[in-house]
């Protein structure tokens, strides 16, 4: 068997099983999407008056505000791959997989794939609800695309950041402070305000911060002031290709240390 | 690596294991095993059996040491001794949403077979294990057993040549315990390497050709079961006589034949040198009128031989822990 073969064929094994989690666990999908349903609600009621300061691409907050709850779904539905991940290694799992002649690289792959299709459902899901309370898709199909493909890409990095928590602590207890560091990656960048209205170090860091770059690209799907164009996709793009460089090689560099 | 080192299953030199904290949990192990070869790894709780099983299933590295299995380093040869190996380990780790059926399959992607393949040796293991009726269960509706069946059945997969099974009847039924031992008999028969460990001297006596006896993180015994045995001592021969009132002239006569001496309820205790040699001392006793009721041979078991090795009882509980390194 080729070794392509083999790569997609133990990848697609390994997805289906990671989608285990999802299909075959009633309500597993539950927190991911619920919380932040409920955070969308709550910050579109209590600031949405915020969107009437100038500066705001937009008049209405809770379009400011609904690209980022979608990509806190798909971050939190990566860092709960990572959580399994490490309730895989405590349980003993993992060990299966370690003592097989599978190239380490592939045990990564078919979770982390499961992570990205399952980050589907809360992106669907929190962008139907922002919907119907009344956002808009100004950007049209091409904002829904970047939409989709930022939260999803997202994701992705939130399940390689996961994974190598969980190879380093080899326990479930690491589940909470996965998901943290999800969260304060989006907190701490434009997730309620736009860059000019933003001061002192919280303004520093959100410029630095990649995520707010891939939620300029998210943001192209439903604030009106960022309309889909290239200008508004390549840094979140870059962003994106630079954290999956940088956590994939931590994920991988923290795998091959797993047996000392 | 010498040309020759290629005809041992497994060759463990100088092997040191030191846990964060400084605990050396193997303690300079050196071992052999040939193709083919059951061996058993017997010792107390702690003493060192499953961080050995883990450093030669590629797991865990070594601190200090080399070791192959099949004439690859388990280092830095990993990738191609993983592919001659399968592995039980001590807490058979299932994942307990999938089926059986489906755990088989994907245990064979991991290996590389073809999707039919894989469903085919699945099936096949299935019914050599008998969980043919809950191979569509999840494995979370398993029992003790069904479990340890299915993580064999995992463990053969990709028709391992030395198979590592740590601990596998720990927590069985007699009846489970049994099959087991027959699967393990019959993969031996086909020519599987297997490297078993234990607690229960009864299942290394049982299995092994080979025992290697681990306390503390070193092996303190080594040998057959026989061999292993014949270190503590000569087989006993047990004899109660009709009359008990003829018991010291028994004795006397017997003292030829071996250390002859008085045991509680008038009978007598031969420690024979040599050969068994029941024949001669009923001979002897039956030419000299004195009638004999029954004769036993009582040979010594494991049991005596960790505690002659250790100094103390294979099911001492709790054990001795380990000596930290300085
Ligand atoms: N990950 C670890 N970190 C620190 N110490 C460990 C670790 N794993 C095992 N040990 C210690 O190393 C020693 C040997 O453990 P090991 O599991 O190899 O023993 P064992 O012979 O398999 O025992 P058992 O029969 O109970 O399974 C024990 O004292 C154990 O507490
Ligand atoms: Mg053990």
């Amino acid at each position: 068997m080729s070794s392509l073969a083999y790569a997609a064929g133990l990848s697609a094994a390994m997805w289906r099983r990671s989608l285990n989690e999802v299909v075959r666990v009633r309500g597993a999908l539950l927190p991911t999407t619920v919380a932040p349903i409920i955070f969308l609600l709550g910050t579109a009621g209590q600031f949405g008056r915020l969107s009437d300061l100038h500066g705001f691409p937009t008049t209405s907050y809770l379009a400011w505000i609904l690209p980022l709850s979608c990509l806190q779904g798909a971050g939190f539905a990566g860092g709960a791959a990572g959580a399994n991940l490490a309730r895989d290694i405590e349980q003993g799992w993992f060990d299966r997989l370690l003592t097989s002649p599978a190239p380490r690289a592939l045990l990564l792959a078919g979770p982390v794939l499961a992570a990205m299709t399952r980050a589907l459902v809360p992106t669907t899901v929190i962008l139907s609800v922002g919907l119907v309370m009344g956002a808009g898709l100004s950007g049209g199909l091409a904002g829904v695309i970047a939409l989709y493909v930022a939260a999803v890409w997202f994701c992705m990095i939130a399940a390689l950041w996961g994974s190598t928590l969980a190879l380093r602590a080899r326990t479930q207890q690491v589940g909470p402070l996965i998901q943290n560091g999800v969260f304060l990656a989006v907190f701490l960048s434009t997730a309620y305000t736009p860059l000019p209205l933003l001061q002192g170090w919280l303004a520093t860091f959100a410029k630095y911060n990649p995520v707010t770059y891939v939620l300029e690209m998210a943001r192209q799907a439903t604030v009106a002031g960022i309309p889909p164009s290239w200008a508004h996709t390549w840094p979140g793009l870059v962003a994106l290709s630079g954290m999956t460089v940088l956590f994939g090689a931590l994920a991988l560099r923290q795998l091959r240390r797993v047996n000392l | 690596m010498s040309a020759a080192d290629d005809q041992r299953a497994i060759l463990v030199e100088d092997l040191v294991r030191t846990y964060p904290g400084g605990l050396r949990a193997v303690d300079g192990v050196n071992l052999e095993v040939a193709p083919g070869e059951i061996y058993g790894f017997l010792g107390p709780n702690g003493a060192g059996k499953s961080t050995t099983v883990r450093i030669l299933t590629t797991l865990l590295r070594p601190t200090s040491g080399r070791a192959w299995v099949a004439g690859h380093d388990v280092v830095a040869e990993a990738g191609a001794a993983r592919r001659v190996i399968g592995v039980a380990l001590q807490e058979a780790a299932l994942d307990p949403l999938m089926t059986g059926r489906e755990l088989l399959r994907l245990q064979g992607a991991l290996h590389g077979l073809r999707r039919a393949q894989a469903s085919e040796r699945g099936d096949d293991l299935l019914e050599r294990v008998e969980l043919v009726d809950a191979a569509d269960r999840r494995v979370g509706t398993y029992s003790g057993g069904m479990r340890r069946r299915l993580d064999l059945a995992l463990a053969l997969v990709q028709r391992p040549r030395v198979l590592f099974l740590d601990e596998p009847t720990t927590g069985l039924d007699p009846a489970s315990r049994a099959a087991l031992w027959r699967e393990v008999r019959a993969l031996n028969a086909d020519g599987t390497t297997v490297f078993l460990t234990t607690q229960y001297l009864e299942e290394a006596e049982q299995l092994a050709e080979r025992v290697g006896i681990i306390d503390r993180g070193r092996i303190v015994a080594e040998g057959t079961p026989d061999e292993l045995k014949a270190r503590v001592g000569e087989p006993a021969l047990h004899v109660d006589l009709v009359d008990p009132a003829e018991a010291e002239r028994a004795r006397e006569l017997l003292a030829a034949h071996g250390e002859c001496s008085h045991r509680r309820g008038g009978g007598l205790i031969v420690r024979m040198s040599g050969a068994r040699a029941i024949a001669p001392v009923v001979r002897t006793l039956d030419e000299a009128g004195i009638e004999v009721d029954t004769v036993e041979v009582e040979t010594p078991t494991l049991d005596d031989v960790f505690l002659a090795v250790t100094g103390h009882a294979a099911t001492d509980d709790p054990a001795p822990e380990p000596s930290l390194s300085a």
